[in-house]
């Protein structure tokens, strides 16, 4: 605020709190489903947010198209309450607009007032428009079917909202002087540059902040398409089940068991990528070591699911191997490897570092030429031979690197990703693969359970960050530098 | 540039150095079994990540009979292309590439956009509350919040069943923010000053100086965000439930390689000319060594391209930002 600001300025600088904290409310509601006001009879999906009731037309009128062919409601009536939708999140975000102006000079926020002033109506008609589908729905012949229902809590949240919003517009518009007639519309450039951030901070709380507001669903016994209520709340009974139930209680013990076990003989096989990479550079022809450093990169660039086809194509009963052994007459027919159960746990780490390892070695291939060469003439002269100077040169070089490296993936142990193991499981070998991320996805995606798997997937979660802290803290007492 | 008589003769004298200096060092035995073994091991694991590509691709440009008797290991034999002129033929796979090729363009220009603009932003020490933010930003790097909460966000915002699911959440990357931030942070603040002097504005010095200079490394987080989205498949299995026309190509090779059924609808929906030709069940398996194929293709072919950038890439991201 300007230092010498007259009592009529003061007074609009704290109306313009009100009008931001209103236009940042406004935004953030219209996300939430739980919030929708346009959610005005039982065909408008219970997860939807006012957000999307304004954009997706399609989402909106998914459920109805039997509702429409019989004739209990009208098509024009949903026409209708998509528009005010619309309405209403244009006027919102010309309140936000107004809100990002008031940052600037007095001729800005004039112009921005008139933003506020306009979204606000806007809004407010939108809200008008909505409560008149609502009264078309409402003289509905099957009200049982249609169930209509005015939320009318939402409603008053967003109508206060919006009104405080409109009215604190008005108010500053009459406060504020008029701007002189040469003035340009300016900011002050900490304002600005947060501003260009503020839309990427928007998609940032979206898509990495809102999902744990899903956490709720973990206390809650909720199945797809119902909704949360007081009635099926659980508390933490989906977490006493990995305990009290016997059946769950395996299921958990066995999937730790393999992300343990194969997180762990990933970590217990790390080093080879540094020894790849060493042995490599004792390679003196460059051509060749060119070659293999580029072609055992490349497997780390193809999906998993490709990963799988190229598997098939050399292990299934009509892939390279058997087609070989049966034209030579000693199988009588071709053998699906893939089908196997047995040795998942090897098979996968094999996969794992057929993929990877080439990938891996770059970063320790890039260390080794970063070490002096001096200290190997120096050693020569002393006498060392090559498996001397790479134990006590080499290693020792890239030994930091290798601690990080290590100290992250003791950190992501619980993480072993789902693609590998969803591309190679079937169902003999499901007992031996199916890791945590696989038996979240099962659980919640394929067999429906989605309150249990949320618990799972949280727990994990927590656990992971904890990991995580404790790698860092590690780091930071040995080496004395954190990692993250 | 000429060389100098005295240059010349300086790399001459260097050669014959060289020459008589390597002499000095007789390989003993050990040395010769230990490069014997070594060299062996290095150029069968190199044959062992090639073959597999190989032997696919032989598989489908050979007799369609040969292959489905497993006749082709080594060589190609009967040389035709029409399984691939086939597969353009299916209306399911061409569209499951159309979806992926849009992904991976669209995806990637955005994401390389935002993270040049985001990453030049965070440098700017006079943001309001610039500290904060980055913290906002980077933070999510560490934690997620899980699949099924993942899930039925998204569904929420209406990004199920929805093209835009695969674009408008990769906008933003963190790690590749990291990287083009500590890149602006090593260019000298010198040009942006002068520049600053002469009334540009931001939008002016991030278009005619940053995003110039910053080149390397958005080519370098360009393929690895264009390679992520080729590859990805799980937010196509996942989100995409109700929708197979937007399934990505990953997708639809992982549906034809665990499902037989999928594989049979597809040699019937593909119209008269593929079940003429595909009608074997035998023949199954050149259609995936096929499907596979495409979904590498591109892989295959960028990979020259990425491979001088991707040394560059893997070295700044050991610098944390």
């Amino acid at each position: 605020m300007n230092k010498n600001a007259t009592g009529k300025e003061k007074t609009a600088g704290y109306i313009y709190y009100v009008a931001r904290i209103s236009a940042l409310l406004l935004v953030f509601l219209i996300f939430f489903p739980a919030f929708n006001p346009a959610k005005i009879c039982g065909y408008v999906n219970k997860n939807m947010s006012l957000f999307t009731t304004g954009i997706s037309y399609s989402g909106l009128v998914e459920q109805c198209t039997r509702a429409f062919n019989m004739g209990w409601v009208q098509e024009s009536s949903f026409v209708l309450l998509f528009i005010s939708s619309m309405v209403t999140c244009i006027g919102i975000a010309a309140t936000a607009a107004m809100g990002c102006m008031s940052l600037g000079n007095v001729k800005l926020k004039r112009l921005g007032n008139w933003f506020g002033i306009g979204g606000g109506i806007a809004s407010l008609l939108g809200l008008g428009g909505i409560y008149l589908a609502y009264s078309q729905v409402a003289q509905t012949i099957k009200p049982d079917k249609v169930m209509p229902g005015y939320p009318l809590q939402n409603n008053i949240i967003f109508f206060v909202i919006a009104a405080l919003a409109l009215v604190s517009s008005v108010a500053v518009q009459i406060l504020l002087p008029k701007a002189e007639k040469d003035a340009k519309y300016e900011m002050e450039s900490k304002f600005k540059l947060f501003l260009m951030f503020l839309p990427f901070a928007l998609l940032i709380f979206l898509f990495s902040y809102l999902p744990l507001y899903g956490w709720r669903y973990a206390f809650y016994d909720y199945t797809s398409g119902g909704t949360l209520s007081s009635e099926n709340f659980v508390g933490f009974r989906w977490f006493a089940s990995v305990f009290q139930n016997a059946a769950t209680r395996d299921d958990i013990v066995r999937v730790l068991r393999n992300t343990l076990a194969m997180s762990g003989l990933g970590i217990a096989t790390s080093w080879c990528a540094m020894a790849f990479a060493i042995f490599l550079s004792e390679i003196k022809t460059p051509w060749v070591r060119r070659f293999v450093q580029t072609f055992t990169t490349i497997p780390n660039f193809i999906s998993w699911v490709l990963v799988y086809a190229i598997a098939f194509a050399i292990f299934a009963s009509d892939g390279f191997i058997s087609s070989m052994f049966v034209n030579a007459g000693i199988w009588s027919e071709g053998v699906n490897m893939l089908q196997s159960g047995s040795h998942m746990w090897l098979k996968m780490l094999a996969w794992g570092m057929w993929k990877g390892i080439g990938w891996s070695a770059i970063i320790y291939i890039a260390g080794i030429s970063g070490i002096d060469q001096q200290l190997y003439e120096a050693a020569t002269v002393d006498g060392a031979g090559r498996f001397q100077k790479m134990w006590h040169i080499t290693v020792p070089g890239l030994i930091s690197t290798y601690m990080v490296l290590l100290l992250m993936s003791i950190a992501g142990i619980l993480s072993n990703g789902m693609d590998q193991y969803l591309a190679f499981y079937n169902s003999n070998n499901i007992d031996t693969i199916e890791v945590l991320d696989l038996y979240v996805y099962r659980a919640g995606l394929v067999n429906g359970s989605i309150s249990f798997s949320t618990m799972v997937g949280m727990v994990k979660s927590v656990i992971s960050v904890i990991l995580l802290f404790a790698a860092n803290g590690i780091s930071k007492l040995v080496r004395g530098e954190s990692i993250v | 540039m000429a060389k100098t008589a005295q240059e010349k003769l300086d790399a001459k004298a260097e050669k014959r150095y060289n020459k008589t200096h390597k002499r000095q060092y007789k390989l003993t035995p050990g040395d010769i079994v230990f490069n014997i073994l070594n060299y062996t091991f290095f150029i069968v694991f190199t044959l062992c990540c090639l073959f597999p590509f190989y032997y696919l691709f032989i598989n489908t440009i050979s007799d369609n009979n040969l292959v489905s008797r497993g006749m082709v290991n080594f060589i190609p034999r009967g040389i035709h292309l029409s399984n691939y002129t086939n597969l353009v033929k299916s209306s399911e796979i061409l569209q499951a590439f159309l979806v992926s090729i849009g992904r991976t363009l669209i995806g990637t220009a955005l994401m390389v956009l935002a993270s040049a603009f985001i990453g030049y932003v965070v440098t700017k020490q006079q943001m309001w509350h610039r500290k904060f933010w980055y913290r906002f930003l980077v933070i999510t790097m560490y934690f997620n919040a899980g699949t099924i909460p993942w899930y039925l966000n998204m569904s929420m915002l209406g990004l199920t069943n929805n093209f835009m699911a695969y674009i408008i959440p990769g906008i933003v990357a963190p790690y590749n923010i990291i990287l083009v931030k500590t890149y602006i942070e090593s260019i000298p603040g010198e040009l942006e000053e002068s520049a600053f002097m002469d009334g540009a504005g931001y939008m002016t010095i991030f278009r005619h100086i940053i995003w110039p200079l910053c080149k390397p490394i958005l080519a370098t987080i360009a393929i690895f965000g264009a390679v992520g989205h080729w590859n990805s498949f799980t937010d196509s299995l996942i989100l995409m439930q109700n929708a197979p026309q937007l399934y990505t190509l990953q997708h639809r090779l992982y549906l034809y390689l665990n499902t037989t059924t999928n594989l049979a609808a597809l040699m019937q929906s593909g119209g008269g000319n593929l079940e003429g030709v595909m009608q074997s069940a035998l023949n199954a398996k050149t259609i995936k060594y096929t499907i596979s194929m495409v979904s590498i293709i591109p892989i295959l072919l960028v990979y020259p391209f990425m491979q001088r950038y991707f040394e560059k890439g893997i070295m700044l991201g050991a610098v944390k930002g």
